[in-house]
């Protein structure tokens, strides 16, 4: 970059806030629904026209969301079920992934296609054999069947990652080689280091999943000490006499770790800007 | 080289995290019996209540409370591996004679005869739901009614001085409550009728004959409750009406139209009165039974809900009945209809002081023992034959096609499902 | 290991290329050992309870090739649900992924604050799903929803969105363009990669931002949007959630899409072998166009990594 800003920058930049701002506004707008629900009297969830600004503010629906399901506990389990999900997925999906980009092996690419086919069947048809599956294993009841098969990967990463080593230059895995590395050195100090923004997407994606995920402990879990805080926000939800500002509040503290999670990732990201190439 | 051995060890250590099996705990003591509902929210609240009451109570068998919010898939997969509940409250009445047909679940008649529980105890039209090819597969704890309540300010003001009893005198309360603006929008509409599996009833007509074992779509009388309803259509068009609807707040809250006066009359049920109390309390309102044409049903209507069953692999029946007994017994029956504000289906709860001394429930008590309640039809395939009435009124209603043509093809598609669904069966 | 088999002319593999065939065994193998105690038994059942008849309560038993033919010959609500999801994938992919692309660019830029947008822009995709539909219905209500009243006050007079068979499919692409964050995520990630050094020789090279965008950009960016054009085209045949939700298929058909029908016949209807046979047709469709993009990949899509394929 030559020189400091230049007014052509500057009207860039300009225009780059007002674009984005105008959007983000359009964007938060349902999450802005979503706290300001959670704030708002019973009779002022639903009226019509929406009230935009709850008056007065009823900070005391959070406390009492909180206590409505055990929260805490929910978390709790939550967070396990997350956290080994992104181990276990991150260690398999990069391990396969090295094997589909760069090894080239006889059979490679057609067990590629095999790989992406088992992402074509909907889920609804193959949801009773896989729970015959962990029947026979003895799993169903436990967080098993949830923590588990990530670590034998799972196509939508493998195939993302596929495509990010993809665009790591030959050349470097080539030179290693010629040093006497071998594959897993390889894998662990050349590629790895190069794809951290993939890995870091790869790893928010998977916690997001997995603690938004409410068909999987609901099919596999049989008692509710174990639930996660997705079954826990379906107990807001009632036939008759439904209390959505409660269901809104729990949804904002669900959400909110997520958000901070996320801010603070794009700060790795921000640093780990690849210098991939060949510069030096 | 190093890493290649620890390549293997990882392998080998996921070969492992296969094998590990689920530890098994196993308890003496009181009978475990494992309880799943389908209900969530307040519902789930009082059933837990009464769950732990149940525990105190019956010091041998121990009840272990489960909601499935309503899953469809868990609680079918659950029989697909015979992992089934004791009992089980997850299952639409709807859904009984489909499962009862596929004996996946424990007939009832000889436990009911050994706690001296009786038909009469019930509603016939509840009771009728309980059955499938001469034996009862279920119970119920709750049920509902359908009737249709009015503003009375609304009717005064309209100069309607009696109640609709029939169709055509509805028809003109409905256009004499109607009111537009200047710009010919509507300010408040009188009523539009939905729901055609009630209808059809109140017309005379019904969906499946049980003592020839058809379907009966095209029933004429089916075929005239649904051209009914589309004349609300045409008359009112429909298109301003979809319009004005959308500007109605949730039924749930202090603006919904029946209590912001955008509705004269609301086809509802019982349950609306907890709703009332909470969100327009100064509204004066009253209610009264479905009006029916002439060569109708008075006081008709569908029945419904959810029901309790003993799923066929239960390894301990005697228990489970005990408890289902007890949660279709009268205390428990009344203590969750209160709670849920839900019209209790045995007899004697519904006319007990607990429920008469409020008007609305000694009258919503009443329309569940007319002989015109109907409950789902005993045949399998209701959920599915339900599913089509519901496009077909979709498509008469607002794609104003012809009632007959939509319910002849409901009738051939119902037959042909129904002879698949009865292959190779009794 | 012998380079070659003394008995025949023919060179056996390579002592590297054997090398190479098991080490990308070895690291592929997680995936193939889940695959085999997983996956494969249960592709195998959905395979073969497409030609039973199965209600789930009792265990399947063979009908041969009956499903599909009364699905592709007798049944007009399966045809209607297979154009209503190709409808998405035909109109709502691609605005989907120049959407997601173009957000992607507009966050890539070097502003202050950058971070706090991606974030703004991400969030909708964790929103849970019940109230993103409760704010959608209001915002596309078609007196007072915000949508008409914006376009009104530009002169449009707004259609009924969610009211309108007409209109449904529509409104609900534009509410699944709100969503585009996540898979600009992916983008930013593959635009970070790309190196400094290429946009300063173009930059040498006289080139201005378009040419940049076409020459340096879209091209290093080529396997991501591979990925997201696969996935997107995977992902739409498969549209689901919104719409259980918020319509359950309703509107005169117009929202019945394939996975929502495809669940009434399994669990409602109890017919899991119709079912598994809607599944294995639209695998086939999901196949075929996902082979096509393959094909034509090697003519658009770059690879720096110098990999095959």
């Amino acid at each position: 970059m030559i020189g400091g800003k230049s007014s052509v920058q500057r009207r860039q930049a300009i225009l780059t806030h007002l674009a984005l701002g105008l959007l983000s506004v359009v964007c938060l707008l349902p999450f802005y629904w979503l706290v300001a629900t959670s704030l708002k009297a019973d009779m002022q969830v639903h009226a019509m026209p929406p009230v935009w600004v709850p008056h007065p503010v009823v900070w005391a629906n959070y406390p009492k969301a909180l206590v409505y399901i055990p929260f805490l506990h929910y978390m709790k389990n939550t967070l396990f079920i997350c956290l080994m999900t992104v181990f276990g997925t991150l260690l398999s999906c990069s391990l396969v992934a090295y094997s589909f980009s760069k090894i080239k092996w006889p059979g490679r690419d057609a067990l590629f296609v095999l790989v992406l086919s088992t992402l074509m069947l909907p889920g609804q048809v193959t949801m009773i054999p896989i729970f015959a599956v962990f029947r026979w294993l003895g799993w169903i009841g436990s967080y098993k069947p949830l923590i588990v098969p990530s670590f034998f990967g799972s196509a939508f990463f493998i195939f993302l990652l596929r495509q990010f080593f993809m665009t790591i230059p030959q050349e470097l895995s080539d030179a290693a080689r010629v040093d006497g590395a071998g594959e897993l050195s390889i894998y662990r100090m050349v590629i790895l280091p190069l794809a951290k923004p993939a890995l870091i997407t790869v790893g928010l994606f998977t916690f997001i999943g997995a603690w938004n995920d409410f068909l999987g402990p609901l099919l596999y879990l049989n008692d509710d000490s174990k639930y996660t805080l997705s079954l826990g926000l379906q107990q807001y939800v009632s036939q008759h006499g439904q209390e959505w500002q409660l269901l809104m509040a729990a949804a904002t503290v669900m959400v909110v770790p997520i958000i901070i999670i996320f801010l603070l990732a794009q700060r790795t990201f921000v640093k780990g800007i690849a210098l991939t190439g060949l510069k030096g | 080289m190093r890493s290649f051995r620890l390549l293997i060890l990882v392998i080998i250590g996921l070969g492992l995290l296969l094998i590990a099996g689920c530890s098994r705990y196993h308890t003496s003591g009181p009978t475990q019996i494992i309880y799943w509902t389908g209900w969530s929210g307040h519902e789930l609240e009082i059933q837990r209540k009464l769950v732990d009451r149940f525990n105190a109570t019956h010091k041998d068998i121990h009840v272990k409370l489960l909601s499935v919010f309503g899953s469809y898939q868990k609680v079918t997969i659950a029989f697909a591996g015979g992992d089934t509940p004791d009992v089980l409250s997850a299952v639409w009445a709807d859904q009984l004679a489909g499962y009862a047909m596929r004996d996946a679940l424990t007939p009832l008649d000889q436990y009911l005869k050994a706690s001296n529980r009786t038909s009469s105890e019930w509603a016939p039209g509840v009771w009728q739901m309980f059955q499938y090819k001469g034996h009862t597969y279920a119970l119920a704890a709750t049920t509902n009614t359908s009737f249709i309540a009015y503003n009375k300010d609304i009717f005064r003001e309209a100069g309607i001085k009696s109640l609709p009893r029939n169709i055509a005198e509805l028809d003109e309360a409905a256009a004499k409550c109607t009111m537009y603006d200047s710009n010919g929008r509507f300010i408040r509409y009188g009523f539009r009728p939905s729901d055609l599996v009630t209808w059809a009833y109140v017309f005379g007509g019904r969906w499946y004959d049980p003592s020839t074992g058809k379907i009966t779509a095209n029933d004429p009388h089916n075929v005239e409750a649904l051209r009914w309803m589309a004349s609300y259509s045409k008359k009112y068009d429909i298109r301003r009406m979809q319009g004005f609807e959308s500007t109605f707040g949730s039924d749930q809250s202090v603006s919904g139209p029946f209590f912001v006066g955008k509705k004269a009359m609301w086809q509802t049920g019982e349950w609306v009165d907890q709703y009332v109390k909470r969100y327009a309390e100064h509204l004066n309102w009253g209610y009264f039974p479905l009006p029916y044409p002439p060569g109708g049903r008075p006081n008709a209507m569908s029945l419904g809900g959810s029901v309790f069953v003993i799923p066929a692999a239960c390894k301990h029946k005697k228990e489970a009945w005990e408890f289902l007994n007890w949660i279709c017994g009268p205390e428990a029956v009344a203590d969750f209809c209160e709670g849920i504000g839900n019209v209790p289906p045995l007899r004697a709860v519904a006319e007990s002081p607990r429920f008469i001394k409020k008007p609305l429930f000694a009258f919503a008590g009443n329309l569940i023992s007319s002989k015109n309640a109907f409950g789902a039809p005993q045949m399998p395939i209701w959920p599915t034959y339900k599913q089509e009435i519901a496009r077909a009124e979709d498509f008469a209603v607002y794609g104003g096609q012809d009632p007959k043509k939509l319910l002849d093809a409901i009738q051939k598609k119902m037959e042909m499902e129904l002879a698949d669904a009865m292959e190779g069966r009794k | 290991m012998k380079l070659a088999d003394p008995q025949s002319d023919r060179p056996r593999m390579s002592r590297s290329a054997k090398r190479d065939l098991r080490n990308g065994l070895l690291f592929a193998s997680p995936w193939i050992i889940g695959f085999s105690v997983f996956t494969a038994y249960a592709i195998a059942a959905s395979l073969y309870y497409s030609f039973c008849r199965y209600d789930i309560l009792t265990p399947p038993h063979w009908i041969g090739l009956k499903n599909y033919s009364r699905l592709i010959v007798d049944d007009e609500v399966f045809r209607r649900s297979l154009w209503n999801t190709l409808y998405m994938v035909i109109f709502g992919l691609p605005i989907g992924l120049v959407a997601s692309l173009a957000l992607s660019l507009l966050l890539n830029a070097k502003v202050k604050g950058i971070a706090i947008y991606r974030t703004i822009f991400y969030i909708p995709s964790l929103v849970p799903a019940v109230a993103v539909a409760t704010l959608w219905m209001w915002l596309l209500n078609t007196d007072i929803g915000l949508v008409n009243v914006i376009l009104s006050k530009i002169g449009i007079m707004g259609p009924g969105w969610l009211t309108d068979p007409k209109w449904a499919k529509p409104a609900l692409i534009l509410m699944g363009l709100w969503g585009v964050g996540g898979s600009s995520i992916i983008y930013l990630a593959g635009l970070q990669g790309i190196p400094e050094h290429l946009y300063e020789a173009a930059e040498l090279d006289g080139a201005g931002p378009m040419q940049k965008l076409r020459h340096v950009t879209l091209p290093m960016l080529s396997p991501v949007i591979f990925f997201n054009l696969i996935m997107g085209l995977i992902g739409s045949f498969q549209y689901f959630t919104q719409i259980y939700i918020m319509t359950n298929g309703g509107l005169q058909d117009s929202t019945l899409f394939y996975a929502l029908n495809l669940f009434n016949r399994a669990f409602v209807d109890l017919r899991m072998g119709y079912a598994s046979a809607m599944a294995w047709i639209l695998f086939a469709i999901t196949l075929l166009c996902t082979l096509l993009v393959f094909k034509t990949s090697a003519k658009w899509v770059y690879y720096e990594g110098g990999a095959s394929k």
